[in-house]
């Protein structure tokens, strides 16, 4: 009597169309097929997690964070869930420097205290969030409210989503350099995710975004930015899991445009490796390029102590507005400690030159620019 | 139900014409979660059952000829759809109209059938006879007579419904086992995949044993109801085509992602015949087979 004995992996490679035909038929994972639209949590979830930020330029230490976060979601009965997150940020240290020279880094140490409470109705096929969001520094208070809806198909292989959101600013700046400005956001995004296969996961996302009011950073010199801002994104994202090795290669590109003239590429890589029951590794790869702005004035290179600009022309020094490209390494680790309890460490290291940049063009003399992050959270599910 | 020292809870109980198995693993078993599974089986029965005049079913049979649609629920369109489609991909083999063949075998009897029975009875065989209208969710037997019969991979769903309803309920490690056809939850506790075994299609022993972290493993074989006649034997699967039954495999057991699939591709394995290994490669699913001579063949396994 001859054995077998081998350990068929059941979720590689499958593909055949008995199989696919199976599988299209609603309700036989109970994991909710990934394009599915998501059903209703059955248990509350309480999460904390911390962040520790530290960026730097050549020789400098500069803005260090240090972000608490609280996050819940209590399940209302078989259809509505109620989600909640409170943030309080501590900032401390000097603002981004435009310039590369060290001196006059000016100290900044900021509070912010930021919460969102989110209602979700599941439906049979359907999902609806309904939030509402604030976040509150001294000088700058923002308040937003969004809505968005997951639809599935009949056959759970594909979903649609759109969401929209609309925010409303409020600044006075402390150096009075003016006074109860505004700023109104509108935003809006629709996206369709398909499960090609067992393993292939695709989802296609377009986004717009409509800015108008006072869009300049107060805290900078010769910051004047145009009164409007109107950006475009759209992202590609595929997830494959491959069988053989229980892992999942997640990967995405996304492209944005805006009307101060930015045009931007990010392309990242994560590899979700389970080791064992408990344990699941995810490093990363992050790859960054923008173009400038239109009205981006790089640091004046001859030693002069300020750029000469046209009165009332449009103006920015903000190296974030430059051309520049960035590489951002990750590495995230998850123990599931019990059926209750998980907890996950992960850190960033992310570092920006201008010589990085793969489009775009200026800004040679532009100073490095690097963080690193830590990231800790611990979550009780009952 | 019983636990025992290690984690480990089962609770049998019968169904679908056979014993029914719930094991789960790795956390406190919740009681009312395992009386859910095992009624989503019996729902599932019922609902497709021949015996029950009000089983969506029987309705359908009962309009045969009459040149009445019924209107199905989502989950029996659901069903018709993946029929309609095996139907086609097994090349007319696997069809739900082909049930009627019982009528002609009686397999207590140890006698064989009357082939001009046999013709009558394959006569009325025929999904492409059944009218399905998918969009409408309508469907009509459009000859006096026809029947359908979801017997095919209705355990199969069934192990898979109950699986789902573990796993929805948290549970992440264990196994459902409806009359051999299994659905694995999830990996042991501690990884290791539950170890399972085939049956020797010829003797109460295990013929080869498989370790499964996730999916399906079904078999189907020539020994669940038989009569053996003459030194050939006699089984219940039978051919659609000829009303006659197969004879090349002894078994065949297949491993997929969902029960429902690898119970179908071990079905029409069995009636593709000398076939199989092709149709099954097609598929890209592990499989092990007994020929008629005891013979082992596998792939993937």
């Amino acid at each position: 009597m001859p054995a077998a004995p081998v350990s068929p992996n059941p979720a590689s490679d499958w593909c055949g169309s008995v199989v696919l035909a199976a599988l299209s038929l609603p309700g036989l994972l109970a994991a909710p097929l990934p394009a599915a639209a998501d059903s209703a949590p059955e248990h509350a979830l309480l999460q904390f997690k911390t962040e520790h930020y530290q960026d730097s330029q050549p020789g400098f230490q500069r803005i260090r964070v240090e972000e608490p976060a609280l996050y819940g979601l209590l399940p209302l009965g078989e259809h509505l869930s109620l989600s909640g997150s409170a943030v309080y940020d501590v900032v401390s240290g000097a603002s981004p420097r435009s310039y590369s020279s060290t001196s006059g880094a000016s100290r900044v140490h900021e509070k912010r205290f930021s919460g969102d409470a989110e209602l979700t109705w599941y439906a049979d096929r359907s999902s609806y969030g309904l939030s509402a969001a604030r976040s509150q520094e001294h000088d700058y208070i923002s308040n937003s409210v969004s809505g968005d809806a997951v639809f599935a198909a009949d056959d759970n292989n594909t979903a649609c989503n759109v969401g929209l959101s609309a925010s409303r600013d409020s600044i006075n700046p402390t150096n009075d350099i003016v006074e109860n400005e505004h700023r109104t956001t509108y935003a809006g995004i629709a996206g369709v995710t398909r499960a090609l296969s067992a393993n292939d996961l695709l989802q296609v996302q377009a986004g717009y975004s409509t800015s108008h009011g006072y869009l300049s950073d107060p805290y900078k010199l010769f910051d004047n930015r145009p009164r409007r801002r109107n950006s475009g994104t759209g992202s590609l994202r595929w997830n494959h899991h491959i069988g053989g090795l229980g892992a999942t290669l997640r990967s995405s590109y996304r492209v944005f445009h805006d009307t101060y003239g930015i045009w931007s590429h990010t392309a990242e890589l994560q590899w979700v490796q389970p080791v064992s029951l408990r344990w699941v590794l995810t490093p990363g790869l992050r790859y960054y390029t923008q173009s400038a702005a239109r009205f981006y004035v790089d640091p004046p290179a001859d030693g002069s102590p300020f750029p000469q600009l046209p009165d009332g022309a449009f103006s920015s020094l903000d190296h974030r507005l430059s051309a520049f490209g960035a590489f951002a390494l990750s590495q995230k680790a998850e123990w599931h400690l019990s059926e209750h309890w998980s907890t996950d460490l992960r850190a960033e290291y992310y570092q920006a030159r201008s010589s990085f940049r793969f489009i775009g063009q200026g800004s040679p003399g532009l100073a490095n620019f690097q963080y690193y992050q830590v990231q800790f959270g611990i979550s009780y599910r009952f | 139900m019983q636990a025992t020292d290690d984690g480990v809870t089962t609770m049998r109980f019968a169904a679908m014409a056979g014993e029914a198995e719930l094991t789960v693993a790795g956390r406190a078993p919740d009681r009312r979660l395992l009386d859910a599974a095992a009624a989503e089986v019996r729902r599932i029965e019922q609902a497709y059952s021949r015996y029950r005049a009000d089983s969506i079913v029987s309705r359908i049979n009962a309009a045969a000829g009459s040149g009445v649609a019924i209107e199905v629920d989502a989950e029996t369109a659901g069903l018709l759809d993946f029929a309609a489609r095996l139907h086609a991909q097994s090349d007319g083999l696997f069809d739900i109209t082909s049930g009627i063949l019982r009528r002609g075998w009686d397999f207590r009897s140890g006698r064989l059938p009357e082939p001009s029975a046999l013709a009558a009875l394959c006569a009325r065989i025929g999904w492409r006879k059944v009218d399905w209208q998918p969009a409408a969710r309508r469907i009509a037997l459009t000859e006096p007579g026809m029947e359908l019969d979801f017997g095919g991979f209705g355990k199969e769903y069934a192990a898979d419904r109950a699986a789902a309803v573990l796993q929805a309920g948290g549970i992440g490690s264990g196994y459902v086992n409806l009359g051999g056809d299994l659905r694995v939850l999830g990996p042991r506790p501690d990884g290791r995949g539950w170890a399972l075994g085939i049956r020797h299609p010829r003797t109460d022993g295990t013929l080869a044993g498989v370790e499964l972290k996730s999916g399906a493993l079904a078999t189907s074989g020539d020994y669940e109801r038989y009569m053996d006649i003459a030194g050939r034997r006699y089984c219940h699967i039978l051919d659609p085509r000829s009303g006659w039954p197969v004879q090349h495999w002894q078994s065949v057991s297949v491993i997929a992602p969902v029960c429902l699939a690898a119970g179908a591709l071990s079905t029409v394995a069995m009636l593709k015949g000398p076939d199989a290994p092709a149709f099954l490669a097609a598929q890209q699913v592990p499989w092990l087979a007994v020929d008629g001579s005891g013979a082992i063949v596998r792939h993937g396994f």
